[in-house]
Order: structure tokens, then sequence, then C-alpha cells
């Protein structure tokens, strides 16, 4: 038998970038012929490519493992599933299986939520938009709404108003917690008094009454001693206000906002050495609360986690449909997902694997998506083999906001499958087609064209 | 063919060019495909005789060739 | 007795050098001990791979930024095929993987002596707070920025002229917005998130090199000044001190943390105030001038994690030179090729 051919590559060598392993087979390449135990090339052969494919067994082993690391460490904790991390109604409903209530911050969401059974009592409100109909209707079935701003406490007053009856809210706080940016356009400042004011706002108005605390630090937060920083703050202004005002506080919303092992571009080391586990962030969390709450007194503690929970149980197949050699000798290839299925491009440095192992030098080598647009790239810089055409690349982690974020520009949005603990498939949404792109458009009379034929 | 006669290739795959003080590494084929073109070989026949020698289509092997004579254009050995 | 082999990374002993020659040079003169130094570079034309009087053996390490399991990986196949009783790693970048794996590495056979991933990032820039209130000893007014906007919002309370730092390497000092933005431009795009911006204090910058044994007592401390520097802040003359504040200090770091493993503290002091500016986790550039003025710490690491007897710390005398000069060789490809095609030299 012939020798397996590889494909011939020449490479300068650069001071400061001489080093083998970046090029060597052995390193930083890296191969998966299956999901779960599905192989890649019998998913993409029945449903295509490219293929948004999701694990039951990481989702359910994630839900359990963050689960544990807090109800271990406090009697009273809740999971608001975080919607727009991902609201495929498959990964909803499971993430309800588990125990999870939801949490929405849109009307659309809310819907969501409503039409998969979701009781109003076991929905969290959030966000800064919620029209007065929402509003209303999130009131009437007993939603917890965490207030984002003043003209919502007069929106929230109105339906109190017309409802003929108090309202129990919560309220958004945004604080210094040595997280930086400070979210501070959402909710109302702590530390500048601007909380409390509201807070005295609600008071004065006697229609609402405040019983919960809500604050989300930010995104891919790396420092567990920042959630800790929060709940010491949350929890002092919970006992400001149940002495200012009389009010209970029974419960306390911290948010998300906690990392997957997802490559922050701009981070240099690995994701399993950069990150805290997520024990590192209950124990912070638990221990900050123990110490700042009076003893025997347990709010609830509501987490609103999606990333952590979502995104390494999620895949993306795509194939190589081009190959090129850019002018300055970059090796290019163009694949049929970029970043109208893949927005969090943007941020992170995905996870890249081919589904055969390929022989060959390494190059540095560009990865575009389908677009016709300059700014679809997947990966500017990433270490491969020559590739063929015809191969599948999967991309990891993508569980988190790629699809919810996903665009229709010039392409359709691709199917998008569960693989269950057993091995099952069972396709979750279907490929788009035309219908789906053109289904609310009208047609004026005068533009109608007679049927040619 | 003038510039590629001046190198210094090894067997490992290591690549020096006296001339410009610049140093390169090339993979096993890319090796047999320096070799080959420093002899006067025409790109057809590399390419045959890759496909003889390794498991490549001759329309792969073809497409590699011409590739693979890009970057070396475009790294000034030719 | 056997020869050991030591791992010694941070052998790029350039104008901004690492600290593994200062290292592997002091272990070498250890009378008691055989040493092999095996040096671990992380390119091929760092020049500690070609310095044969004091690296025996160099091998090409994946980069830490990579996958956790290729770096192991390497380090196993060194242990297999040549040998590698210790490693001592000098690169901060790198610190955090041994720290992880670092079990995982002794079932193997492969030493280290370094602190807990919980004391690593008690010295983060961003903490050192905490340590300078429980060591009393000042910090001067210190931000951490993730953004564009944190950085302009950190130099407004901070004031100008600010050090911008990077994350793992490099300083700068700013005296304009437009020079600091334009630095941590550089350093993010280099060593990623959080930059560090921090005030600008004056007085003589004094350093300690020292160990910790892991329980609270030091197996040696040396203090140093700069008497001057490179463009990057390098020193390149120094001379001992022993100023009782900053001694007292770093003593006090080390009974009230349990600091294990070898640390730099880098100090400015200004008469009777002492600042903390930095404590670096690993043997600094300049560790061969402790061992030049009589404490080879890196020989007393080696001896501490091998179980081997380690003598009572000695004093040193204040007022011994410390100069640095340059020097070249000359060689051929031979090794370089090595260290190319097969990641090993010679």
């Amino acid at each position: 038998m012939k020798p397996a051919y590889e494909k011939p590559v020449i490479k300068k060598l650069h001071n400061g970038l001489m080093n083998k392993f970046g090029y060597s087979p052995a390193y930083a390449r890296k191969v998966r012929t299956d999901i779960d135990g599905v192989p890649v090339a019998d998913l993409v052969e029945k449903f295509g490519s490219p293929l948004f494919v999701y694990s039951e067994r990481i989702l359910r082993q994630k839900y359990r493992q963050m689960h544990t690391a807090f109800s271990t460490r406090y009697p009273n904790v809740v999971f608001g599933w975080s919607y727009k991390t991902n609201y495929l109604n498959a990964i909803c409903a499971l993430m309800h299986q588990q125990g999870s209530i939801a949490e929405v911050v849109s009307g659309m969401e809310y819907e969501k939520a409503r039409a998969l059974g979701v009781p109003g009592e076991n929905i969290i409100f959030n966000g800064p938009h919620k029209a007065q109909a929402a509003l209303e209707t999130a009131v009437r079935e007993g939603a917890m709404i965490n207030v984002d701003h003043l003209d919502e406490i007069y929106a929230l007053e109105r339906v109190a108003q017309k409802l003929g009856r108090q309202l129990h809210v919560g309220l958004r706080l945004n604080l210094d917690a040595g997280v930086y940016p400070q979210w501070s356009r959402f909710g109302f400042n702590l530390e500048s008094g601007q909380a409390l004011e509201a807070a005295k706002r609600m008071k004065y108005g006697g229609k609402l009454v405040l019983s919960g605390l809500h604050c989300h630090l930010g995104t891919f937060i790396m420092d567990a001693g920042a959630y800790a920083r929060q709940v010491e703050k949350m929890v002092a202004f919970g006992c400001e206000l149940e002495k200012a005002f009389g009010y209970s506080i029974e419960y306390l919303d911290i948010g998300g906002g906690f990392p997957s092992k997802s490559r922050l571009k701009g981070v240099y080391l690995p994701p399993e050495v950069a990150l805290p586990a997520i024990d590192e962030y209950a124990e912070a969390i638990a221990q900050a609360l123990t110490k700042a709450l009076r003893p025997g007194d347990f709010p609830k503690l509501i987490l609103e986690s999606g990333r952590a929970l979502v995104d390494e149980a999620g895949f993306l197949i795509t194939t190589i449909t081009a190959t090129k050699r850019l002018p300055d000798g970059t090796r290019a290839y163009v694949a049929d997902a970029g970043v109208n299925l893949l927005f969090t491009a943007n941020w992170f440095k995905f996870n890249i694997e081919m589904d055969r192992e390929v022989g060959g030098v390494n190059e540095q080598s560009v990865i575009y998506g389908p677009l016709c647009m300059n700014i679809d790239v997947v990966d500017e810089s990433v270490l491969l083999p020559p590739l063929s055409c015809g191969m599948r690349l999967t991309v990891s982690p993508v569980g988190a906001y790629n699809h919810t974020q996903s665009l229709q520009f010039i392409e359709y949005r691709p199917a998008s499958v569960l693989i269950g603990e057993r091995g099952e498939v069972d396709l979750i949404r279907e490929a788009e087609d035309l219908a789906d792109i053109t289904r609310r458009e009208r047609m004026p009379k005068r533009f109608a064209q007679e049927e040619v034929g | 063919m003038h510039k590629l006669s001046r190198l210094a290739i090894n067997e490992e795959g290591f690549v020096f060019n006296p001339t410009t003080g610049d140093s390169f590494q090339v993979s096993e084929t890319g090796l047999v495909i320096l070799g080959k073109l420093r002899d006067g070989h025409s790109d057809e026949a590399i390419a045959q005789a890759l496909a003889e020698k390794y498991e490549v289509s001759l329309e792969d092997a073809q497409r590699d060739v011409a590739d693979f004579r890009a970057s070396l254009k475009n790294l000034n050995l030719i | 007795m056997d020869e050991l082999y030591i791992g010694v990374s941070g052998i790029n002993a350039i104008d901004n050098p690492g600290p593994g020659i200062g290292v592997a040079r002091s272990l070498k003169e250890d009378p008691d001990l055989a040493v092999n130094i095996v040096g671990l570079a992380y390119d091929a034309m760092e020049p500690g791979i070609y310095m044969d009087w004091v690296v025996d053996k160099s091998f090409i390490l994946p980069y830490p930024s990579g996958a956790g399991e290729a770096f192991v990986e390497r380090l196993l196949f060194i242990k297999r095929n040549h040998g590698l009783d210790v490693v001592i790693p000098n690169l901060d970048a790198e610190l955090p993987l041994y720290i992880k794996h670092a079990a995982m590495l002794a079932d193997h056979g492969i030493l280290t002596f370094l602190p807990s991933m919980e004391q690593f990032r008690l010295r983060g820039k961003d903490r050192l707070l905490d340590i300078a209130s429980k060591i009393s000893i000042s910090l001067p007014c210190t931000k951490i920025v993730n953004s564009l906007d944190g950085l302009l919002q950190a130099l407004k309370e901070v004031g100008l002229p600010a050090m911008v730092k990077g994350s793992f390497y490099k300083a700068y000092k700013c005296h304009t917005v437009a020079e600091a933005v334009s630095h941590y431009h550089d350093l993010v795009a280099e060593w990623g998130y959080p930059i560090i911006v921090q005030q600008v204090v004056t007085g003589d910058e004094m350093n300690i090199v020292g160990l910790g044994d892991g329980e609270g007592n030091s197996l040696g401390l040396v203090g140093i000044k700069k008497l001057s520097v490179t463009a990057l802040g390098k020193i390149w003359t120094g001379v001992t001190v022993k100023n009782q504040k900053m001694l007292a200090a770093v003593a006090g770091f080390i009974r009230e943390f349990k600091w294990r493993g070898p640390f730099e503290l880098e100090c400015m002091v200004n008469g009777e105030e002492v600042f903390l500016i930095e404590i670096n986790p690993r043997f600094p550039a300049w560790s061969y001038f402790a061992t030049g003025v009589g404490l080879n710490l890196p020989s007393r690491l080696v001896r501490r994690c091998l179980g081997l007897p380690v003598p009572p710390v000695p004093d040193y005398d204040a007022g011994k030179l410390f100069i640095r000069y340059t020097y070249e060789l000359v060689t051929d490809m031979a090794n370089f090729q090595k260290a190319v095609t097969r990641g090993e030299a010679p």
C-alpha cells in the first residue's frame, strides 16, 4: 500500500514563533468524529449542514452539577432558566423538567414560556422594556417582576390601580462589585442612593410592595469574589429596606453571568486554567450569604444561569465548501456557517474540530463564513493542517446565544437536533425554507406578476 | 529555478536560504516537490510522481503542486 | 549521588531576560548536587538552548496558552525519554498550569515546589490590597480594568503619570492619556485582560527574592536595590541592602500566608514608607545575585523538594554589587535545526 499523503507545506521561520508545536501534527490538532456517540457524518447525512446539535447528557449533567454546587451550600435555591440564552422549546422544556423556573426579558419570551405551559408564578420577568400590556398580563398571572426603572414603577402602579390591589415586585439594582464596565444602564444604582429613592417612591405610592432584590453584574464574570461582594451589598440593602420601610425581602435574585469553558478572545490562558470552577462561585456566594444574613434567615436565592448550563452542550457542524490561498500566503477556507449562526464569534475563540485525522504541517488559517460580507469570519487565526472541500468541522461550545441571535440574512437557518441520553436523535427545529422567509410578506396587487408559461 | 538551487535543504525538512538568511520548515511531500523542482521536472510530472508514490488522486496532487508553487513564489524562493 | 534532572524554564537570556539561566547556574554551583539542567523553551531561538555550559539539554514545549493536556504530555515525554525529577517554572504565564497539575505531575515523578492556586491568586495584581494591609506596608492606588472605558475612568482616579501594566508581563509609565491608551491596546493584544493601572510612587526601587517553605518559615531572603535599569525596567546594576522594614514585611508575608515556593517582592521605599508594587510567584531574573552572596535559593528549593538536608539560612552582607554584562557566542546551525525540526537540542 502507498504511504499516506499529506498536503505539501512550506513555512518561513519567524523569530519568536519558532515553536515546533505550533505546527506539529501531534499537538493543537483536534479530531471529533461523533457527538455523544452519534457520528458527525450520520448527523449531516440525515439533517444537512450546517447543523446545530445539543447534548441532553451534557445539559442535564451541567444542571445537576451546578444545582448541587449551590443547594448543598444554601438551603433555599431556585434556578431561573435564562430564555434568551437559548429558547428552543425542547431546551427550555428540558430545563423546566430539571426543576428550573423561567427567566424572561421580553413580552415575546414571556409568551413563549406561557405557551410551554409554565404558570405565571414560575416566571421571572426582567428587562428594560416591558410593554404595558405584557406587564399587565404578567401581573394578572402572578409573575415575579423585577422593576428596571422609574417609569416602570408608574406603569405597575397603573396596573395595581386597575386591579384594585397591592402588587409584590422586585427591584433591579446595579452596584459596584469590582466588575467593570459596571452595567449601570439596568436597574437602580445602589451606591448613589437611587435604589433607596425608588423604594421610598414605592412606599409613598402605597400600591407596590417591595419583596425581592435583583442584580445581574454582567456576563462571563471570571472572579468569584465579585458575586460575594454583590451578595453582601444586596443583603445589607435588604436590611436597610426592612428597617426603613418595613418591607420583607423574600428573594435575592443574583442573576447569572457565570462563564462556560469557552475561550474569551484576549484571555491568554486556556479556560480550564483561567476560570474558577462553579463550586468556587457557589462557595463564595454561600459564604457571603451566611456571613451577611441574620441566623436562621434564608431568603430564596435565585440564579439566572444560562451560559454556564447550555453553552458546552451546544455544537455546530459546518462543512468546508472552498479552500483558498490569500495574496499574503495565508490559507483560507469558506465554511457553510458563519457569523449568521455564530454571533458570539465576535467575542469567543471556538474549539474547532475536524471530522478525521489529516496529515501535514499545521498552518495558520482563517475560516470564513458563507456571507458575502467582509466581517463574516469564524476564526481569523486557527492552526489547521491543509483541509479539503467537503470536510466537516465541529465548532463548540456554541449552545449559548448563537441560536437565539442567529440571522436569516441571505441564508436559511439550519436544523437543530437534540441527542438524547440513550443516543436517540430528535429533530427539535426543522431547517428553514423560503416559506419561513416570505410568510409574513404581502405583495401589493400592482406588482403581482402574471405567471409565465 | 536558479534561486532553488542555492537553498540548503536537510532531510528533516529544514531549509536555509544562504542569500537572504531566511530559514524555512517544509513538510515531507513539500521536500519531494522541492527536490523535483530543483531537478527541473514540470508541475505535471511532479503531480504524477506524487500520485504514484502516495495515496492521492492526480487531480488533488495537481492542485497541491500548484498551491505549493504559489507558496514558493510568495516566499520569493522561485 | 545519582544525577538529578532539573527542568528550568525561562532560559531566554535576552534584553528582557527570563530567570532560567540564573536559576540553572545557581543549581550547577551546588557542589553536593549532580545536576543535569533540562532547558524548557518555547522558541528555538532562546539563548539558553545554545549555552551548553549551563543547560545540558533543551526541549521545546507547547505554549501554555494551548490545551493543558499537550503541555503535560510533553513533560511526561521528557520524563520518559530523558529524565525530569524536578521542574522550576520561571514564567508567570505557565505557573497556573503547573500549579493545577502539580499533584498529577508528582504522581509521575516530576516534583515542583509551588504555591497553591489560592496563594497564587492572592498575589494577583488585583488582590494586593489584602496582602498589603495584613503585612502593614502601603499600596499605591491600583485599579483593575477590562475595557477602554475602565482605563479612562481609572486614569481619572489614579492621576497622571500612571503605570499601565499587563496581566502577566510589562509595565509602562504613561504621562498622557494617549500614551496610556496606546500601551493599553498593545498589552491587551499580547497578554489579554485585565490591565492594571497604578499610581506612580517615588522612592528607591528595592526588591526581595525569597523562598517560603509552605509552613510559614523562610528558607532565605535577600534584599537588593536597583542602581540602574534597562529601558524595560530590568535591573542592570544593583546592590544588596538590609532595609529592616522591608525585610520584616516580607517575613510577615511568608508567615501570614504560609507561602510555598520562590517569590519576588517589588517595593518602592521612600524614607520610612514602603510601598508594595508587585509580588511575583517565582524566581526573579536576578536570582543569581542571591547565590553570589551566599544564598543559593534554587538549590535550597531542590533540596527541600527532594527531602534532602537544607543548610541553615546564612546571613548575607549589604553592599555587594551586581553587574550584568553582555556576552556573545557563535555556533553553527545544527542545534537550531534540531530545535526547529525535532523540538530538542543538542
